[in-house]
């Protein structure tokens, strides 16, 4: 195997409450290979975007720091970078696109303004040719007109757009991992359908890796070659797509997928009632504990899982799961 | 599509007047819901779905009496009741309940939850207090919420129990219609399940109609008996749930079901997807002719010059495109 693109290894993160300190993310380990596309799963609060945000250098000052683990980018340490070196990566090497197209644009500048900006703080193109640039990126995104419309304001246009706005503006430099935190959350189907295609052509014309954060295991089935489930915190399991789809090696990743009323091929009068994870993702104050934080919610429960956290269980293809009884699922 | 429906909804419309252009400039209506009818059979479901700015919640809320419909009837139980006013509107208020979107505004921070639940005994009906105190303890039970959690406040619980805390409260003056709209859009995956499964089993222990507004074509197969799609404030098909979902007739449902991630991995690898292009029109100057023809694959001359009529094809399967004849066979 190659070297990874991305490679993080026990990563610990702690946040400091009134509770006191907690581990949000405790002891994560995975691989980013170049051109791959991997999608971080769960519930709120389980921990999907407070990961990205340590892959960038963006965890909240004074309140979330990376107490231990590594992350490495092309063999590059990022935990210990400097400030201005971490700077230079994102946007230019890593960069990230967010939910809410609506409030991550700025709306007193024009979408083209905020698409040169970046042009010009880490490419150092003249105005110029940022302006010429960012017009060639929305039309590389797919909107219409874009000679026209890259002077128009972010109220000017639909969600969709915006948030190809968003796209155009973290591919600008080319990156080498484009982090997608819930990228159609806000978004209709239809509209989501078309950033998605998106999204695959772009990685397919410049073999940019994606990280797309989601709750919808259909987005991960349709986008991602390898998953990763959190839960609390911690790596639930991860494996190939299809494979843990077929087959769940971890309770929460079974109760995830048949949890939501999914389409079906052919639809019968038949009607079953929802499987449901009862109760619901444990509080802060929970976090860290040696036991199984979803032993609470699940109907495998046994002595153990209250006793010890589950170590990793390996199964084919680098699937791994954490729990007790995965042999048994 | 039944013999008896509750509730039957005729030509309905609703505009706003929007401002445009300068301070003289002319005014210029917004048809949200634009001559929509349709019926609802007693302890049944139907699904209106659509995308933002179809029309779907302004009409479900012309139907509640919480925004005016500037044309059109709607009859519930044989009653008029777009005209009622003081006490009649008490009364159909009654029987009409809403279940909103969001568990997090839709309640009252600084009420307890049994107050929550206990206001519309007080403001619609005259059930004395002895009596409401039962109904709000049962009304606990029923949704799955412990008796000890009465007395706390809405911010004391999780997202999916404070959904429970606001269908409980849409069910305290035992109504006969239940305004779902996107009843679980706003809470998480795992959690949605809890929810839906209450929603069907109270739907059959007090024979509840539903009028369930989503825009997830998952969670509309799995709720409904009959569907209909809006599109631009119109219905463009209407069908029961198996003959829409495994028929549909019009380009834009067709695009919004194979528009949605699934897990099938048969599905997904079967069913191209129908890519629809650019966005809706502006509502306020729509195009003449039918709305979606300015996105639909296979839009011919006719698409464009006039609107096509919501038409009833085979199997009482109502279609509104040009392109489909009685037949029933889908143009794409």
């Amino acid at each position: 195997m190659t070297e990874p693109l991305l490679k993080v290894e026990n990563l610990r993160i702690e946040l400091t409450t009134r509770a006191g300190v907690t581990p949000v993310i405790d002891n994560l380990s995975f691989e980013l290979g170049h051109g791959e596309n991997i999608s971080f799963v769960g519930e709120s609060g389980c921990g999907k975007s407070m990961t990205a945000l340590s892959i960038m250098g963006l965890l909240p000052e004074g309140v979330g720091r990376i107490a231990s683990g590594s992350i490495q980018f092309h063999g590059e340490e990022l935990t210990t970078a400097s400030t201005e070196r971490l700077r230079d990566i994102r946007g230019n090497e890593i960069s990230m696109i967010f939910q809410e197209p609506m409030t991550s644009l700025n709306p007193v500048y024009t979408v083209g303004e905020q698409i040169a900006e970046v042009l010009r703080a880490h490419q150092g193109l003249s105005k110029k040719a940022a302006w010429d640039m960012a017009a060639e990126l929305l039309d590389a995104v797919r909107i219409p007109n874009a000679k026209s419309r890259v002077g128009d304001y972010p109220f000017q246009m639909s969600g969709g757009q915006r948030q190809r706005v968003m796209i155009a503006m973290a591919l600008a430099c080319k990156p080498k991992i484009l982090i997608a935190d819930e990228p159609t959350t806000a978004l209709d189907v239809t509209v989501q359908a078309q950033i998605f295609d998106l999204l695959r052509d772009l990685r397919r014309n410049t073999g940019t890796s994606i990280i797309m954060i989601t709750h919808d295991m259909g987005a991960v089935a349709e986008m991602a070659e390898r998953m990763i489930v959190m839960y609390a915190g911690r790596n639930a399991e991860i494996g190939p797509v299809d494979q843990i789809i077929d087959r769940p090696r971890h309770p929460y990743t079974k109760g995830l997928i048949s949890c939501v009323p999914h389409i079906v091929a052919n639809l019968t009068e038949e009607r079953h009632d929802l499987t449901e994870v009862p109760g619901i993702v444990p509080s802060l104050q929970e976090f860290g504990k040696n036991r199984c934080l979803f032993a609470s919610r699940c109907n495998l429960r046994t002595d153990e899982c209250l006793r010890e956290r589950p170590p990793a269980r390996e199964f084919e293809n680098g699937q791994k799961a954490d729990c007790w009884h995965a042999e048994e699922l | 599509m039944s013999d008896t429906p509750l509730l039957k909804v005729e030509n309905l419309t609703v505009r706003f007047a929007v401002k445009r252009g300068g301070g003289f400039g002319k005014k210029h209506f917004l048809y949200a819901v634009d001559d929509v009818s349709f019926e609802v059979a007693k302890g049944e479901t139907l699904a209106i779905v659509g995308e933002s700015g179809s029309g779907k919640t302004t009409a479900a809320l012309a139907v509640a009496r919480l925004v005016d419909a500037y044309a059109g009837e709607v009859d519930l139980g044989g009653h008029e009741i777009l005209h009622l006013e003081g006490e009649d509107l008490r009364r159909v208020r009654r029987k009409v309940q809403f279940i909103f979107q969001d568990p997090y505004s839709s309640l009252n921070p600084r009420q307890r939850a049994e107050d929550v639940v206990r206001e519309p005994l007080l403001s619609l009906t005259d059930t004395p207090k002895e009596e409401q105190q039962k109904i709000v303890d049962d009304l606990f039970a029923h949704v799955g919420l412990r008796p000890e959690q009465k007395r706390l406040f809405p911010h004391q619980f999780s997202g999916g129990q404070r959904q429970r805390i606001g269908i409980a409260r849409a069910l305290a003056t035992q109504p006969e219609l239940i305004i779902c709209d996107e009843p679980v859009s706003a809470l998480d995956v795992a959690v949605q399940a809890q929810i839906l499964n209450l929603l069907r089993r109270l739907q059959t222990e007090y024979g509840l109609t539903y009028l369930f507004i989503s825009h997830d074509l998952g969670v509309v197969q799995h709720m409904s008996d009959s569907i209909a799609v809006m599109y631009m404030g119109k219905i463009v098909e209407h069908a029961d749930r198996l003959s829409l979902f495994n028929n549909p007739l019009h380009p834009y449902t067709s695009a919004l079901l194979s528009a949605v991630p699934t897990v099938d991995k048969t599905l997904r690898e079967k069913s191209r997807r129908i890519l629809i292009p650019g966005d809706p029109p502006d509502p306020v100057n729509l195009p003449k002719g039918c709305r979606f023809a300015n996105r639909c694959p296979v839009a011919q001359d006719r698409c464009r010059e006039t609107e096509p009529d919501l038409k009833t094809v085979k199997g009482g399967h109502r279609i509104a495109c040009h392109l489909v004849d009685h037949t029933a066979v889908s143009p794409l």
